[in-house]
Parts: structure tokens; C-alpha cells; sequence
């Protein structure tokens, strides 16, 4: 072929010698002005996603004998990131020489979080939650993660009514959604069932009747052990929700223990709903059944630093970490998030049953998830350093 | 607990996205010490996935270019050949090129991978394309027969050799895309579907440089398109794995706040955002000039003409993604094509001008990866990726409190035109949603305004001049080369891995001329 664009074709072939100098020409006529040291969309980025946030304890309240509210201020900046009702932060301290860490769902609004205000309902679980239920007080000092999580309402996945269900401190989320629902940033129809054992366990209950009373959600309190005019008797069965709105329409959103949810996944199972129907809330990785644990060595690689722990078998890596004062980073602690990202260097492991969240590559190559995997060897990891 | 000291590296790479992960790996089959910094708790950058309930999403790979089958390998399977990571990934191939689709002109044209197929298929929905079509490809071959040969030469071209070898080649190397389909004579509806590729170098055809968009074509109508089975996580951490086989370190986790220089504003290391300083003389950027010369570098260490070039260039466009894992197969849902390009004109330059406002942008290119890969999600459920790009800051404009329904406006509507377009009803079957909006591009891979195509490659920037330029432009700041969307070659998955190829060589002759 010959190509022409022009007449003579020696004329297509002169302006291709132009190409560089008309290049050079174009950047060396740049403007002289200083670049740009913030973007618009990247200061929003950092107002969504700050990462670690320095937080302070502004009040104490306690909500049942078993629930103690902490309300927290950022100390780093004067506003927390707007969030999705429903997202959990984890909150991280120093007790008794260990760094802990544990997710907690987020109780207040994300338009409270621009008035640097946040929330969370602790209930006593563990070694960490027992500490902050006891001992907090105002004016300690934490760090929390930016707010994160899946289990919030997505307008074009879920059905216009939801039915939540909330077990012990799970209400805190369905509180912020009742609030968020109120303030306009939400759009569904909230049907709340809230078990407790009695009355005296209904932690927020004069927070959701004013919010129902406004119009927020509708709320059905169901007591297992007591039996109270105006309140439901036994547990959230299929039968007792159905009385309230159609099963086969509805979207559910699930928080509380373990138990829970394997009596609500029985309890519908009749109903053939499409996974797409129930959305629960990850729970905590907890310590796994082993009689006479072993301890095993951990040898840890961040950066150029090597350290090394002891690591029991019946508890996560993660766990065996902060036991020893390594901070590594970490967020949902339920194996879904990804955060705690790892590169697995040797020794065999087990990954706790239903949790493992990895992608199919990070397998095939061998990454690990360290809230999720306990060791059944000396191991050796390579973690990433906490910020 | 025991302690290492820091070490001191012959190069720091910045940014293990796929041009940071490719010149680390060349930096180190050089036989020189390198250590990679990535701000993200994985490597990748745009390239990785995630998984959401039973599904595991792609993040941005709609099909690797150049890449071909391991008997007639491409460029970029010859790359990763020479890496050492071609067998540790495992490939699928992608069926067909493209499924076009305009709303204006009604276009519903699906074009095959083959050179002869394509122009067959071109003759059917376009009768008397034929002519041009062939010409269309011959000149292409000459273009890619070209850029062989510069490569080959590192880019020092014999002026008489390329005149003589491939004067067609430098006949049409000055012109646009539409200049030199108008001049093969081409009918108006042929260019319309052949243009359809446009969007993956996101800039129209009266802008974009023949040399650049031909050379892309062929190579993927004959060497066709590959995925990797576990979605692009796998080359990523193939990757990974490669640099740690070569005695290369990686630290995540670990953001690069500055580069640090001497009184004669030569590189002495890099610092972190934490305070730890690693000390080389040898940086790959793999972030936007903007940032090193805005940002890292201090401003004294910043020459006039550094900030004039960087100035002088325009940002691409900014990226929004849609994920949906659907409760229903592709094929209980109609959706028969792997990658769908949905225009609302076949215009491309009118299209670009649409695209600069959120509120007028309805271009979308779409993947139903189960349509590739059968087997990527759970029986009877599918996943799909609907990307589209705005050509300016408009997304600036979105308020903290309006963010998240602004993310659900535009889902919405990729979803509604999806449907009215395909026919195909996707909406009840949402079982997993996740949207990236330019927001998540700059918070996961730092680049400016979210951009995800780095600077565009339209009129005086575009391809040609840059790939003549590389030495020049690396002159104006020793030791420190770009590699990724930002560098030489542009963006994109294949462009990416090959500024890294580029980068980390000419870093390696850096080092081995500083030794003589």
C-alpha cells in the first residue's frame, strides 16, 4: 500500500518530524506556576478514609448492667468521616502492657460524626470490651479506625422495608440507621426486632421509642423471660414476624451472637429467600476449643524487623501478636476485610471454619488473614506495620 | 525481640502498582538491590480484586492486551515470560473483541478477535468496507512492524531505515484516528464500530494519535485478549512473589512522603510518611509526575522546567466502576457478550464532551467476566463491571453528605441504560453491589482528582513523540524515573507493565554506567 494523507506524500512524512519539536515546544511552555499540592476529590478522600483517628472519651453512660455507652471526640481533627448507618470503627488501646483492638458497631448518626461526635454501645465479650465497660472514663485517650463495614442498606440491591433484628449490644447499629432513616440520608422502611431477656436489657429503648414516635422506624421488643403488656413474648420467630410485614418483600438485616443467627437462618429457612434476602453483621473471631493448647514460636517479619512470640493454638495470630506488643493492623477481626493482609513464610496453620475471607489468589500464593488463622506449628509471617 | 538495621538500596521503587511490581523485578535481574514501597496492604494497585459474600470481583482488568496464546505469545506474554511469572498465573482467553453498542445511530454490532474474521464481520454490517478495512490492518501491521523494530533499537531509530522500511508508517505517524480513516477512504459507519476501542485510551478519535490507537487494535484483533483465571490479583501477586524469589523487598503499608536530595538535587533516598528514611540514589515513581515534583521532591530541588512540563500536561479521565454479582446466570439473564462498549453517540468527539459532567455521562464499557470465565463466580449467579470515565473534575463537585447517593445516581444509571440497551433485566437480580467512584481511586492509589488514565495522550502528547522523547524527559531529573499510567507509554494494563519493563532497564544502565 502507499499511503497519502496530503498530495505529496513528502509532506506527511515532514510532519511527522514535527512530532518532537512540537512536544518539546508544548512542555516547555507549560505554565510556571507552583503545582497543586491538594486535589478536590483527594481531600475528600481523606475526609472519607482518614485511616487511624486519635480519639478521646467525652462520656460515659451505662445503658444495662451489662452495657456501658462511650461517646468519643476526634482529637486529630474536628470532625469524624461521614459514614454509611450501620459501618463499625475499631477502637484500639493499651491494656495491662498488650495492645488490643476490638470493631464496634457505630450506635450514633453519620451526621453526628460531622459534629466530631461518635458513639458506641459496649457490652461486656471479652478482655478488651470488659476493660471499657469498667474502667473507661472521660478523657482517656484511643485509636479507632475510620468507619468501614458492608452491613448497611444498599438503595438499588435491597427491598424498600427492612426487618432488622438486633440481639444484646447488636442493636447499635439499627440505632444509627433509625437516626440516619430520620435525618433524611436513608430511604427504607424500618421494621426493628429487638430480643433481650427483659425489660431491664433493652439497652437504647428510650432512644428508639422517641425515634419510632417520630416516625423513624416501627419497633417490636421481644422479651424471652418476661412477659409485659405492649411487648412480644419468646423469640423473633418466622410466625411472630410475619405478623408484622410480608417475609417474601423485605430485605433483613441481622445483628447479634452467633446463636442468633442459626435461629433466625432456621426459623426462615421454610421461606426459600434468596441469599440476597439476609445481610448479617460479621462477629469477632474469638478463641478456638482446644484442650491443652501447644505454644508454638511466631516468627514476625515487619520491615526490616524481626520479631519473635509465642503463639497459642487455640488463639489467632493476631491475637498471639498483641499478647506480645506487636501492633499489626487489623479492623473487622472476623476474617472478611482483608486488613490484616499477610505474606505466610512457613509452619502449618488452620483457618477458623466460615471465615475464611481470603481472595482465591492470596491461597494460591499464601497470604493469610492473621484474625482468622491459628498456628499448629512454629510459623513464620511477614505483616505489614499497623499504619 | 531482636532487631535488623535498615539497609541501604541501589533503588527504591514507589508504588507497587503494575509498573512499580515489573521494574522492581527488572531492578533485581539486573543483579542490583531494590526495595518497593507501597502505601496499600497489597500490591496492584488498580490491579487486585475483592471479594463481596460468594463473590470475588475484578477491580479493573477488562482483558490484557498484546498477550496471546503461549505458541504465538504477544508482547506482554513475552514479558512475563522474561519476568518469570508467565506459569504462575492461569490464563483464560477472551472470546471475542467486542460487543458495540450506540444508542444514537443503534449500532448492536458484535466484532470477533482475527483480522480476516473482523473485516468479514465489517462487510456484513457495513457492505464496500471491505477496501479500506484491509488497508485499515495493513497499515497497522506496518505500524506495529515499526515500533518492533524501535524497541529493538531502544528507541534510536535510523531516520533512512525508517523511511525506507516503513514509510507508511511515518506518513501517517502525524495524523488522528478520523484523519486516516478518512483518507483509507473509509465508510462513515465502518469507522463508527471500528472506533468502539476508544474509550480504553480515553481520548476521542479527532485527537488521538492513528500510531497509537492502530497499534492497539492490532494487537488486540491478532493476538487476541487474555484474563487471568483469579482476576488480576493473580499477576499481582505472581508478581509479589517473583520479587521476593529475587531477593527483593516489598513493604505495604508503607506511603513514600518525600524524596530526599543533596544541595545539587541529587536523589539521596526517600522518606516515609512515618519519619524512616532509606537511603538510595535511585527512584521509579510509580505515581504522577504531579505528585514528585508538587509534592515529594522539595521545592528547591524543583527546576523551572520541571514544573513547565508538568504543568504543560492534562490530566486523563477520572474513574467510576460499578460491581454487581447477580443471583442469576449470564445466561438466564440474555447477557451473551463478555465486554460491551455503550456509547450515546457514536461521535466520539461529541461523546468526550459529554463525558466532562457526572449528569451527562452515560458511556459505559462493561464486562460479564462468566462470559469469558464460566466458572469465576458460583453456579448460577454471574458477576458484571460496568466502567465509565468523566473528562474533567466535575466529581469535585460532590459534598461529603451527598456522597454516597451520588455514587447510587450514577450506578442507577449505568443500570437503566444497561437494561434499555441489552434488553437484558439485571436489576431484581442484585445480590452484591459495590461502586468505586474517583474518590476510591485517589484514596487507594493516590492519583489526583481519582484519575485512572494518567496524562492524555491527545494532539502534541501523544504516544509517538513521547516513546521519541524518553531520554529526554528522563534528563531532566537524574535518577528518578516514572513508571505506570503516568510514564511513557501511557495507561493501561499492558502500557503499564511495559514503562515498568522500560523503566527498571534503563535504571539497571543508570547503575552500570554510574559503575564504570
Amino acid at each position: 500500500m502507499n499511503f497519502k494523507k496530503q498530495i505529496f506524500g513528502f509532506m506527511d512524512m515532514l510532519r511527522f518530524t514535527k512530532l518532537v519539536p512540537n512536544r518539546r515546544q508544548a512542555l516547555a511552555s507549560g505554565a510556571d506556576t507552583p503545582l497543586p499540592r491538594h486535589y478536590r476529590v483527594n481531600e475528600m478522600a481523606k475526609a472519607l478514609h482518614p485511616g487511624r483517628m486519635e480519639v478521646e472519651v467525652t462520656a460515659v453512660r451505662a445503658l444495662t448492667d451489662r452495657m456501658t455507652e462511650l461517646t468519643f471526640r476526634r482529637t486529630d481533627a474536628d470532625a469524624f468521616p461521614f459514614f454509611r448507618a450501620g459501618q463499625y470503627v475499631s477502637l484500639q488501646g493499651s491494656v495491662e502492657g498488650s495492645v488490643v483492638s476490638r470493631p464496634y458497631s457505630i450506635s450514633s448518626s453519620p451526621r453526628e460524626a460531622l459534629e466530631n461526635k461518635l458513639t458506641l454501645g459496649i457490652e461486656d465479650a471479652g478482655f478488651f470490651s470488659d476493660y471499657l465497660n469498667r474502667q473507661a472514663k472521660v478523657g482517656d485517650r484511643f485509636l479507632m479506625t475510620e468507619p468501614a463495614g458492608e452491613f448497611h442498606y444498599e438503595t438499588l440491591r435491597d427491598k424498600k422495608q427492612i426487618v432488622c433484628v438486633a440481639g444484646g449490644s447488636g442493636i447499635t447499629p439499627f440505632l444509627s440507621m433509625a437516626k440516619s432513616r430520620k435525618e433524611g440520608d436513608e430511604s427504607y422502611e424500618m421494621l426493628l426486632f429487638y430480643g433481650a431477656r427483659d425489660e431491664a436489657h433493652l439497652a437504647y429503648k428510650a432512644e428508639l421509642d422517641a425515634l419510632a414516635a417520630e416516625g423513624a422506624l416501627k419497633v417490636v421488643y421481644v422479651l424471652s423471660d418476661e412477659t409485659r403488656e405492649g411487648y412480644e413474648h419468646g423469640f423473633v420467630s418466622a410466625e411472630l414476624m410475619a405478623k408484622y410485614a410480608d417475609l417474601q418483600n423485605v430485605t433483613f438485616f441481622l445483628c447479634g451472637p452467633a446463636a442468633m443467627y442459626a435461629f433466625i437462618q432456621k426459623e426462615l429457612a421454610p421461606l426459600n429467600l434468596p441469599v440476597k434476602a439476609v445481610r448479617k453483621d460479621a462477629t469477632c473471631c474469638g478463641a478456638r476449643n482446644v484442650e491443652n493448647p501447644r505454644t508454638f514460636t511466631l516468627t514476625v517479619h515487619i520491615r526490616d524487623k524481626v520479631y519473635t512470640v509465642p503463639a497459642r493454638e487455640d488463639e489467632t495470630l493476631l491475637v498471639s501478636m498483641e499478647r506480645g506488643g506487636i501492633q499489626a493492623p487489623n479492623k473487622c477481626r472476623a476474617g472478611g476485610c482483608g486488613y490484616c493482609h499477610s505474606k505466610w513464610l512457613g509452619g502449618d496453620y488452620l483457618v477458623a471454619e466460615g471465615r475464611d475471607g481470603r481472595r482465591a489468589a492470596d491461597r494460591k500464593f499464601g497470604f493469610i488473614h492473621p484474625c482468622v488463622t491459628y498456628p499448629q506449628a512454629d510459623m513464620e509471617i511477614d505483616v505489614p506495620p499497623a499504619e | 525481640m531482636e532487631k535488623q538495621s535498615a539497609k541501604r538500596y541501589d533503588v527504591v521503587v514507589i508504588g507497587a502498582g503494575n509498573g512499580g511490581l515489573t521494574a522492581a523485578i527488572r531492578v533485581l535481574q539486573g543483579g542490583y538491590s531494590c526495595l518497593l514501597l507501597e502505601k496499600h496492604n497489597l500490591p496492584g494497585g488498580f490491579a487486585t480484586s475483592f471479594k463481596r459474600g460468594r463473590f470475588e470481583f475484578e477491580a479493573s482488568l477488562h482483558e490484557l492486551n498484546d498477550f496471546g496464546s503461549p505458541t504465538e505469545p504477544g508482547d506482554i506474554r513475552t514479558l512475563f515470560r522474561d519476568l518469570g511469572v508467565e506459569d504462575k498465573i492461569d490464563w483464560v482467553r477472551i472470546p471475542e473483541a467486542y460487543h458495540l453498542i450506540t444508542t444514537d445511530k443503534k449500532y448492536d454490532c458484535e466484532m470477533p478477535f482475527g483480522v480476516e474474521a473482523f473485516i468479514d464481520k465489517m462487510e456484513q454490517y457495513v457492505p464496500g468496507s471491505r477496501k479500506s478495512m484491509t488497508e485499515f490492518f495493513q497499515l497497522c501491521n506496518e505500524v506495529r512492524d515499526a515500533q518492533t523494530y524501535s524497541n529493538s533499537v531502544n528507541g534510536n531509530t535510523d531516520s533512512d531505515y525508517m523511511k525506507s522500511h516503513f514509510p507508511n508508517f511515518i506518513k501517517a505517524g502525524s495524523y488522528s484516528v478520523n484523519e486516516v480513516l478518512d483518507a483509507l477512504k473509509m465508510p462513515k459507519a465502518a469507522q463508527d464500530i471500528l472506533n468502539a476501542y476508544w474509550c480504553y485510551l480515553g481520548v476521542d478519535c479527532d485527537r488521538l494519535s492513528f500510531l497509537h490507537y492502530g497499534s492497539m487494535v492490532i494487537r488486540y484483533i491478532t493476538r487476541d485478549a487474555w484474563m487471568p483465571k483469579m482476576r488480576s490479583h493473580e499477576i499481582s501477586l505472581a508478581l509479589d512473589t517473583r520479587i521476593r524469589e529475587l531477593g527483593g523487598d516489598i513493604w505495604y503499608h508503607s506511603e513514600a512522603a518525600s524524596i530526599l536530595t543533596d544541595e545539587n538535587r541529587a536523589i539521596t533516598g526517600v522518606q516515609l510518611t512515618d519519619g524512616t528514611v532509606i537511603e538510595t540514589r535511585h527512584v521509579i515513581a510509580n505515581c504522577a509526575p504531579h505528585l514528585v515534583f508538587g509534592k515529594m521532591l522539595d521545592k528547591k530541588a524543583v527546576t523551572e522546567a520541571q514544573v513547565r512540563a508538568t504543568n504543560a500536561r492534562t490530566f486523563a479521565g477520572r474513574g467510576f466502576t460499578l460491581f454487581l454479582g447477580l443471583n442469576k446466570s449470564a445466561e438466564e439473564l440474555g447477557i451473551k457478550s463478555h465486554n460491551y462498549f455503550i456509547y450515546d453517540t457514536a461521535d466520539t468527539a461529541r461523546q468526550y464532551d459529554l463525558m466532562r459532567k457526572v449528569s451527562t455521562n452515560h458511556v459505559q464499557a462493561t464486562v460479564c467476566l462468566n462470559n469469558a470465565y464460566p466458572e469465576c463466580s458460583p453456579a448460577g449467579t454471574c458477576m458484571m463491571y460496568f466502567t465509565t470515565m468523566f473528562m474533567s473534575d466535575d466529581w469535585g463537585n460532590v459534598s461529603e453528605t451527598d456522597y454516597f447517593k451520588a455514587k447510587d445516581r450514577v450506578a442507577e444509571d449505568m443500570i437503566t441504560v444497561f437494561e434499555r440497551e441489552t434488553g437484558c433485566k439485571i436489576r431484581d437480580a442484585i445480590e452484591e453491589i459495590a461502586v468505586a467512584s474517583p474518590t476510591t481511586y485517589a484514596r487507594y492509589c493516590g492519583h489526583p482528582e481519582g484519575v485512572i488514565y494518567g496524562y492524555e495522550t491527545a494532539d502534541w502528547d501523544s504516544l509517538m513523540p513521547r516513546m521519541m522523547m524518553m531520554k529526554e524527559d528522563a534528563a531532566l531529573c537524574p535518577g528518578l524515573r516514572f513508571a505506570g499510567g503516568y510514564a511513557m507509554r501511557s495507561s493501561g494494563y499492558s502500557s503499564a507493565y511495559v514503562s515498568g519493563d522500560l523503566s527498571g532497564r534503563q535504571t539497571v544502565g543508570d547503575l552500570k554506567k554510574e559503575a564504570q
